[in-house]
């Protein structure tokens, strides 16, 4: 989800500037609204934006949108905060759902609820996956509403599991099984070298997200919903930082350092590892690329399965003009109807965000074909909230420096995630009044 | 005793020949110039005797040696570059010494020996500077100590004097031959300036195409040219050249009444005459040939007169106060051992012996009013 | 002399109103920011609606207590002090190489000269699978010499040293550009006056070539720092700082600070001493290559 394709970004701008303009150009009188958004995923995520516009103005010729093609996540916030800066704010954006705090502290969003007054609204409001909701609330409001949604899958090389004398169709279930496994997967030439790992689990970036996946089977909580207060240095935290080191350094079953995000579908294509941990929005990356038979399974177990959310919520910015942000909402809630969240899941690999789109004939006919999009569908029911606290990026920072430490054996567990918790603690001290 | 000898040198670069089998000997002690126009492989040779191409073919020995493989101070010789190639980062100091330095000369040593040529040139109160605060005389002086410091045997010019004004550089031609007289050295100096080789040079090596045209001292090369090519290339003012017939007593000037010259076929043959060399007088005067003046240049203590001799011209110098008017009659005579008679096919000089001929005997009471000849 | 005063007014006005168009394109596009920035660096970031406040010095007091901060300087000055020498090295070998009468020079000074030409963004992909671990080129290299697998950017003892490889990979090839045209510029007359003098190879490059080529030296070393200390793009798409911020630079993660943690105003107090340690190094140029190094 977090990575994106660069190749594409002057063409899809051009494109999207063209289209918003002769859009823009055409209904004059019209309320215009502009609506930022990321590409994070493969597909021609462009036109499908640019159709559901196109249907969306036949039925409401009253209101124009102009979508605008923002790059990755990192540059869609970084040009939604700069405008928003200079006064220019867009009316509406996708941006990561953990960066709520970060637009509440700026004072740059209207909590949902306050516009969605109609029993109907309301009723939309409560449509959604819980899971997923973790994100969008916090202090009594609803602030986003989820629309390109993940959560964190493993995938497995079925060949390389028969080869191993495994079963082809059980994925690892438990931590046990992932060390036990993946000790039977790891292979190694005659001069020591290994040539194929038992797993893969990406460490660089933002190793936050998926060490969550670890945090949350082993039953803790990494941060309290107020987003105010983290839990670094639970024991149980640093007893899953520890298993992830341990994966490597001691069993010997992933590579070692840090493992980089974007090559890791690449290995899992070129056999260099039979499981990888990634997101829900590689299925269709995966789907194309793989050449042998592959899997995809929910997290495995220790205390508990489960994976925290991740992607992008749909933001309503501030504005004086309550026109346009009724014009937002609209648009909104047209995004999010069952049919358009099937749709939009069906075309991007992102989990649809509402139970009863999965209840529409073309996400049965789709799931029915593609057993792997219920997989991720069904973790939801033990999903967590993404890691999201105020001054998002500086706290998670703290996490991911302590973990690639502990990674690269540069610190012991305990002591990294000792210092993480004190820094995080230090950056959150404002917010807790 | 040989100082340099050069052996059957050629160099070819490619197909194209830039020196064709060149031999000639350096006296010790002697001052040779290699003389030529542009392109016709003296610098080529000089560059060889350097050591910095290698001959294509023949050998070269310095001091007895035959010194191939060797290059610049180890085959014993210095050289003088035509841009000087003064080392533009290091004082002038540093420059002379440089050579000794690489060599590890001993400091005490470098300094006496710098102090030596410093003086002999006049450098000391330059030896602080860098070359760009010189003027071009004294970067030649630099250049010049560079060389003279390694003491070495053989000291190599290359048209060391090209970059500098008419005046500097008659006075540095005086200097660098009282310097190589007074260190007795030997030198090869490269140069296109005729009146820089005569003046300087114990022996002319005058070059074309690649090959030597005459080798010899600079009064055989003025009085003997051996050839057209010698006889145009040395001398202040152009030899005149005029084509010879057979006449009834002898050779006689083709296209004119003179009287036969000497004895013997005219035809085929070339008559080389210096201005200098020309008496120039009154038509009345008797003398060998007669002609209308159709050009005078006037340079001062001198004039040089351009005659019309029918369809050809011929030139002559006479004292410039005594100059012809433009198309005065004149009479031109010249004593027959100034005459200079080539073969027009070959180019080279024929002995003609001129009391054999029939030359007027007044030609020896001539009263040579109109000439400065020496 | 009314008058004679009145036209030397002219022409300086006319003067500025000349470099006027310059003037405000600098000043409004690097002068002005640049002093905001410092000012900026005094006052606190706004936070929605709690408005900034001057807080005198306390940003650079967090600065100097800021691990990271510290990291990125020193990877910095590491950055510097290796890219640097190593870049001007190879750059001047490669321009003795293509300099000399060999085959193929063309060609050759062409192949050295690419890398100039690739994007940062470019070349830093093909890096990143130059350095990917087990199918990576250089891991497969130094495996068939009978070398464990190395995790290049994933290691914190070799993230750094990877992308020096990457930055001088990148500049060497651009500034044997510079070293190429001076030495076309020294006269060969100075290296036969040296042949005449039997000076070795060595002698030769280290009494004429180097001090010939110095200016183009110092002008190049200038401009490396410079550059070690505006890198930014090879540490996004390559490292993102890591493992653990062991291969953060100063420029790196003052992006980081300004637009991910949107702490603008320790981001110009962080921008404020990159910019102190550019001006030196400008001001260090100015005064080397005006007075220390000019003799031609």
């Amino acid at each position: 989800m977090k990575s994106f394709g660069m190749k594409h970004f002057a063409r899809l701008t051009a494109a999207a500037t063209l289209a918003a303009t002769f859009i823009g150009g055409s209904v004059a009188s019209a309320t215009e609204i502009t609506f930022y958004y990321p590409i994070a995923v493969g597909g021609p995520i462009t036109k499908i934006i640019d159709d559901y516009v196109a249907e969306f103005s036949k039925g409401r010729p009253d209101i124009t949108v102009k979508p605008v093609y923002t790059g990755s996540y990192q540059d869609s916030i970084v040009k939604a905060m700069t405008a928003a800066k200079a006064g220019n704010a867009p009316d509406m954006a996708v941006l990561l759902s953990t960066d709520m705090y970060s637009l509440i502290d700026d004072d740059l969003i209207e909590p949902v609820e306050t516009l969605a007054t109609s029993a109907e609204d309301k009723a939309w409001l409560k449509s959604f996956y819980p899971a997923f909701m973790e994100n969008s609330q916090s202090g009594g409001h609803t602030w986003g509403v989820p629309f390109q949604r993940s959560t964190i899958v493993q995938y497995w090389n079925k060949d390389m599991f028969k080869a191993a004398g495994l079963d082809p169709e059980k994925a690892p279930g438990t931590w046990d099984e992932m060390v036990s496994f993946g000790k039977k997967l790891t292979k190694k030439d005659a001069s020591g070298n290994v040539t194929q790992w038992g797993v893969e689990i990406p460490s660089s970036g933002f190793p936050y997200w998926l060490f969550q996946a670890l945090t949350t089977q082993n039953g803790a909580i990494l941060a309290n919903p107020e987003g105010t207060k983290v839990a670094y240095n639970d024991p149980k935290v640093v007893e899953a930082a520890q298993f992830f080191a341990d994966l490597s350094l001691k069993h010997e079953v992933m590579p070692k350092g840090i493992i980089e995000w974007g090559t890791t579908p690449k290995d899992f294509f070129e056999g260099k590892t039979a499981v990888m941990w990634t997101t829900t929005g590689n299925l269709t990356n995966v789907k194309a690329n793989a050449k042998f038979a592959f899997g995809v399974a929910a997290m495995p177990k220790k205390a508990r399965g489960g994976s925290p959310t991740g992607g992008g919520n749909i933001y309503i910015f501030k504005s004086k003009d309550k026109a346009k942000q009724a014009a937002a909402l609209a648009f909104a809630r047209f995004l999010t109807t069952p049919e358009k969240a099937a749709n939009w899941g069906i075309a991007t690999g992102y989990v649809a965000v509402r139970p009863d789109a999965w209840e529409t004939d073309a996400m049965k006919k789709y799931a029915a074909g593609f057993q792997p999009a219920i997989i991720a569908r069904d973790q939801l029911k033990e999903a967590v909230a993404e890691l999201s606290t105020h001054d998002n990026q500086r706290v998670t920072k703290a996490l991911n420096d302590a973990l690639q430490a502990v990674l690269t054996n540069a610190k012991p567990a305990k002591v990294a995630l000792d210092e993480a918790q004190a820094e995080a603690t230090r950056i959150l001290k404002p917010y807790q009044k | 005793m040989k100082s340099v000898v050069v052996r059957s040198v050629s160099k070819l670069w490619g197909e194209a020949r830039a020196v064709d089998d060149v031999s000639f000997e350096v006296e010790q002690g002697t001052l040779a110039v290699l003389l030529g126009p542009s392109g016709c492989g003296k610098s080529t040779t000089l560059r060889m005797i350097a050591g910095l191409d290698e001959p294509t073919s023949g050998s070269i020995e310095i001091a007895g040696k035959d010194v191939s493989g060797l290059t610049g101070s180890s085959r014993g010789v210095a050289m003088v570059f035509q841009s000087y190639a003064l080392f533009p980062h290091l004082t002038v100091a540093d420059n002379i010494t440089f050579g000794l330095s690489v060599r590890g000369t001993p400091k005490p040593e470098m300094a006496a020996r710098l102090d030596k040529v410093a003086a002999l040139l006049g450098l000391e109160p330059l030896l602080r500077r860098k070359p760009s605060q010189l003027s071009g005389g004294q970067q030649q002086r630099v250049a010049l100590g560079r060389a003279l410091i390694a003491e070495a045997p053989v000291c190599l010019l290359d048209e060391p004097l090209s970059n500098l004004d008419a005046q500097l550089r008659q006075e540095l031609r005086h200097e660098i031959r009282a310097l190589q007289q007074r260190l007795g050295v030997t030198m090869v100096y490269v140069t296109h300036d005729q009146t820089e080789a005569m003046s300087m040079a114990d022996r002319i090596i005058l070059m074309r195409g690649g090959k030597i045209e005459q080798n010899g001292t600079p009064a055989d090369l003025y009085e003997r040219p051996a050839n057209i090519f010698t006889a145009r290339f040395i001398g202040g003012a152009p030899m005149s050249f005029l084509d010879l017939d057979d006449g009834a007593g002898g050779a006689v000037i083709a296209g004119t009444s003179s009287p036969p010259l000497f004895a013997g076929p005219g035809k085929g043959r070339v008559l080389g005459l210096r201005p200098e060399d020309i008496a120039v007088d009154d038509a009345h005067k008797s003398g060998l040939l007669h002609a209308t003046v159709t050009g005078v240049e006037y340079l001062g203590a001198e004039a040089l007169v351009t005659c019309a001799l029918g369809d050809r011209s011929i030139l002559a110098r006479t004292r410039g106060a005594a100059a012809p008017a433009i198309g005065a009659q004149v009479s031109l005579s010249w004593h027959p051992s100034a005459a200079h008679v080539f073969d027009a096919a070959s180019g080279k000089r024929l002995t003609i012996d001129s009391h054999a001929a029939t030359p007027t005997p007044r030609l020896h009471t001539l009263h040579y009013q109109g000439s400065i000849n020496a | 002399m009314q008058a004679k005063r009145t036209t030397k007014l002219n022409i300086h006005v006319q003067g500025w109103l000349l470099a006027l168009p310059a003037v405000i394109l600098l000043a409004s596009f690097t002068h002005i920011p640049a002093v905001v920035t410092v000012i900026d660096s005094f006052y606190s970031t706004p936070r929605g609606r709690v408005p900034s406040v001057f807080i005198g010095l306390d940003q650079y007091q967090a600065m100097l207590a800021d691990p990271i901060f510290w990291r990125a300087f020193n990877n910095n000055l590491l950055y510097a002090v290796v890219t640097v020498p190593v870049a001007i090295a190879l750059a001047l070998g490669m321009a003795l190489w293509v300099n000399g009468r060999i085959k193929g020079r063309t060609a050759l000074r062409l192949a050295f000269f690419t890398p100039t030409i690739l994007p940062m963004v470019a070349a830093a992909n093909i890096w990143l699978f130059f350095y990917t671990s087990d199918y990576g080129l250089l891991n497969q290299i130094i495996r068939a010499f009978g070398f464990a697998n190395v995790n290049w950017l994933g290691d914190p003892a070799t993230a750094l040293w990877s992308l020096m490889a990457v930055t001088i990979w990148k500049e060497a090839g651009f500034f044997m550009i510079f070293f190429l045209a001076a030495l076309q510029q020294v006269p060969p007359d100075l290296y036969e006056a040296a042949r005449m003098e039997n000076a070795g190879r060595f002698t030769v490059f280290r009494r004429i070539t180097w001090p010939l080529v110095m200016p183009t030296t110092l002008f190049v070393a200038i401009n490396a720092l410079i550059n070690a200390f505006r890198i930014v793009d090879q540490v996004i798409a390559m490292t993102g700082g890591g493992p653990n911020n062991a291969s953060t630079l100063l420029l790196f993660y003052i992006y980081q600070v300004a637009f991910s943690f949107w702490d603008s105003a320790y981001a110009a107090a962080l921008s404020t001493v990159l910019l102190l340690v550019l001006g030196s190094v400008a001001l260090a140029q100015f005064y080397l290559l005006d007075r220390k190094i000019h003799y031609r």
